[in-house]
């Protein structure tokens, strides 16, 4: 048996020097868009002080620009698997990201005003300004939420583009995080980071990202328990589950190195993210009669574009497994998809007796 | 004119340039420059004069030295894509301090950067902890290490202390006074600190040998930040015992000098044989 455990941590890719590395799972067939895990975020960790802009954790629209609006063209990453080149990335423009909007709250709360609640600028985009737009015609439109948060990169480049090395990979946990006290603001990580996960503070004068809520992973909060990141508990339909990547008795080991059903975004970055997706399913396009058709509403080719040419298998296999279920059998994976219980979702302590 | 009559006149002639060559090399680099190389001179002011103040007429007696900038060399992207071509140095002692005034065009003053593409402008003096050893020029090394004085055009003042490049550590004050103004197209700021350091690893300036000294701008609405900037090399303060620094412009001159000579006399006499 250890022999076996042996061999399979070997087989699980953690960064050098890291000894465990959290990862996640989001299964975006779950997530319905209601923002609660931005707001659930944002409430704990980018209220003022020069953060209103940022939303560490974010759920854009797909196909849609994203946030910050086209981050996929930005640039940064690696170009290769190797690791010793990185590609050149631009800071996105403040326009880009949209401004946190001052609302005529005042006047329509207090003083009976009949205008329409509206930001008091003009905007002209923000982010989600292309919710639920999607793609397709009617009637075989589509679209899906694409929650977001630093992926945490076995290989991130946003610490190799750093001229101070402030950035850093925790070694307990793999956690990439950036040493206030080092930072200078110079925003190389945040041009080097391909998903555009890395915020500059222009009141602080330093740039800022999700820290994993590593206080609340490291039971800091009022009764020393541990939780899971905010955005990950707070979730209404529990999409994620949280754990550690080389903790191989947890289900985020098994759908993402086992089964291969977990997929990283954009894994042509080559920064090797530590978030990983279970692909959304649609209902089938519809003839004009509204009669289903057997054709995929989401274009495979599309999903492709965002998780690599590994996402074919990964749809076969859960269909697979569905077909399993359907028939009567048993299936693991589909156990651990649908698992509800919160022992088993957030595995945060696995490792604490070391 | 006979042979021997040309022959006699051509000596004299080149006995006379070869006097006024040596009296060239004596007197000609005074005219030009009456500065070694890459120095800048310290001139003495009186604190009433306010030297501070980048638009004191105290400065107008000082004279300014034209600094050539270059990008630096830099691991960070787009490091050769410096604009600062060039600054003008002058610098000032009272009893009790040292001042720098150092100006240079830039024809937007990027002060805020409320957003995340923008930068502030900004502005470093380079100068050794160890006053007798010359450290490399980019930001030291750890065995060598440098006091940075850098101002941002956002409004701070930092004092540093580096060991190489990505290693600066603010002091826990400030001992460097700074005041800027932008006007007509220019920077110009003035900044200065006490001569005297007792503080570890802050640069005295109260010392009987030639201090090194490097400068370095950004360019903020060009995205110019940490390494990509134009930087100097290395100039000194002559604080060393005089003469100040080796004669080099003079040795210079007079080689040229009599090598101009030499080629002629050798003109002459062939023109002659023929």
């Amino acid at each position: 048996m250890s022999t076996d455990n042996d061999a399979t941590t070997e087989q699980v890719d953690l960064a050098e020097g890291i000894d465990h590395q959290v990862a996640m799972v989001m299964d975006l067939n779950k997530c319905i868009g209601c923002q609660t895990c931005t707001v659930a975020c944002k409430s704990l960790w980018t209220e003022g002080g020069g953060r209103d802009y940022m939303y560490w954790n974010n759920v854009e629209t797909k196909p849609g620009k994203g946030y910050p609006r086209d981050w996929e063209d930005s640039g940064g990453g690696w170009k290769s698997s190797e690791h010793n080149e990185r590609k050149p990335g631009e800071i996105p423009s403040q326009e880009d990201y949209g401004d946190a909007w001052e609302f005529n709250h005042e006047e329509i709360l207090y003083n009976g005003s009949d205008e329409p609640l509206r930001p008091d600028s003009d905007p002209e985009w923000g982010p989600n300004w292309d919710e639920d737009r999607g793609a397709g015609e009617y009637p075989n439109s589509y679209y899906f939420y694409l929650p977001r948060i630093c992926n945490h990169c076995t290989h991130p480049s946003c610490v190799e583009a750093c001229p101070r090395k402030a950035m850093y990979k925790r070694e307990e946990d793999g956690i990439v995080l950036i040493d206030q006290e080092r930072c200078r603001g110079y925003r190389y990580c945040v041009e080097g980071c391909p998903y555009k996960k890395v915020y500059y503070n222009a009141t602080q004068k330093t740039s800022e990202k999700c820290i994993f809520c590593y206080p609340r992973i490291e039971g800091e909060g009022p009764d020393g328990e541990t939780f899971a990141p905010a955005c990950a508990e707070d979730c209404p339909p529990q999409l994620r589950l949280v754990g550690f990547l080389d903790d191989e008795e947890g289900p985020i080991h098994k759908l993402v190195n086992e089964y291969e059903v977990a997929l990283p975004l954009h894994p042509e970055y080559q920064t090797q993210p530590n978030v990983y997706y279970i692909p959304p399913f649609a209902p089938p396009q519809h003839s004009e009669d509204g009669e289903s058709v057997d054709v995929e509403r989401i274009p495979r080719n599309y999903l492709e574009e965002l998780f690599g040419e590994r996402v074919h298998d990964a749809l076969d296999t859960i269909e697979k497994e569905r077909d399993k279920v359907n028939r009567g059998g048993e299936s693991e994976l589909l156990d651990m998809l649908t698992d509800t219980n919160p022992a088993r979702k957030y595995r945060l302590e696995v490792f604490d007796d070391e | 004119m006979s042979k021997r009559g040309g022959m006699r006149t051509a000596a004299t002639a080149a006995t006379i340039i070869v006097c006024f060559v040596l009296l060239a090399a004596s007197v000609g680099p005074a005219m030009v420059s009456a500065r070694p190389a890459n120095q800048i001179p310290v001139e003495s002011v009186s604190a009433d004069a306010q030297p501070q103040d980048p638009t004191s007429e105290a400065w107008d007696t000082v004279p300014a030295v034209g600094v050539p900038m270059a990008s630096a060399p830099s691991s960070v992207p787009n490091a050769s894509e410096t604009s600062v071509e060039s600054i003008r140095v002058q610098s000032a002692r009272t009893e009790k301090r040292l001042y720098l005034r150092l100006s240079w065009a830039d024809g937007t003053a990027d002060r805020n950067v409320s957003g995340p593409r923008r930068f502030a402008d900004a502005l470093a003096v380079q100068v050794p902890v160890n006053t007798s050893a010359r450290p490399p020029i980019s930001m030291g090394s750890d065995r060598n290490l440098v006091n940075v004085w850098y101002w941002s055009a956002d409004g701070k003042t930092e004092e540093l202390l580096a060991g190489g490049p990505g290693t600066t550590t603010k002091f826990e004050e400030s001992a460097v006074e700074t005041e800027t103004t932008y006007d007509d197209g220019r920077w110009t700021v003035v900044m200065s600190r006490e001569l005297e350091s007792s503080a570890e690893n802050r640069t005295p300036f109260a010392v009987e040998n030639n201090v090194d000294v490097a400068f370095a701008v950004w360019n903020g609405s060009e995205m110019e930040r940490s390494g990509r900037k134009s930087v100097s090399e290395w100039y000194h303060f002559p604080f060393g015992p005089g003469p100040q620094g080796p004669p080099y412009e003079s040795i210079l001159w007079t080689i040229a000098g009599l090598a101009i000579v030499g080629v002629a006399l050798v003109t002459v006499k062939a023109v002659q044989k023929n």
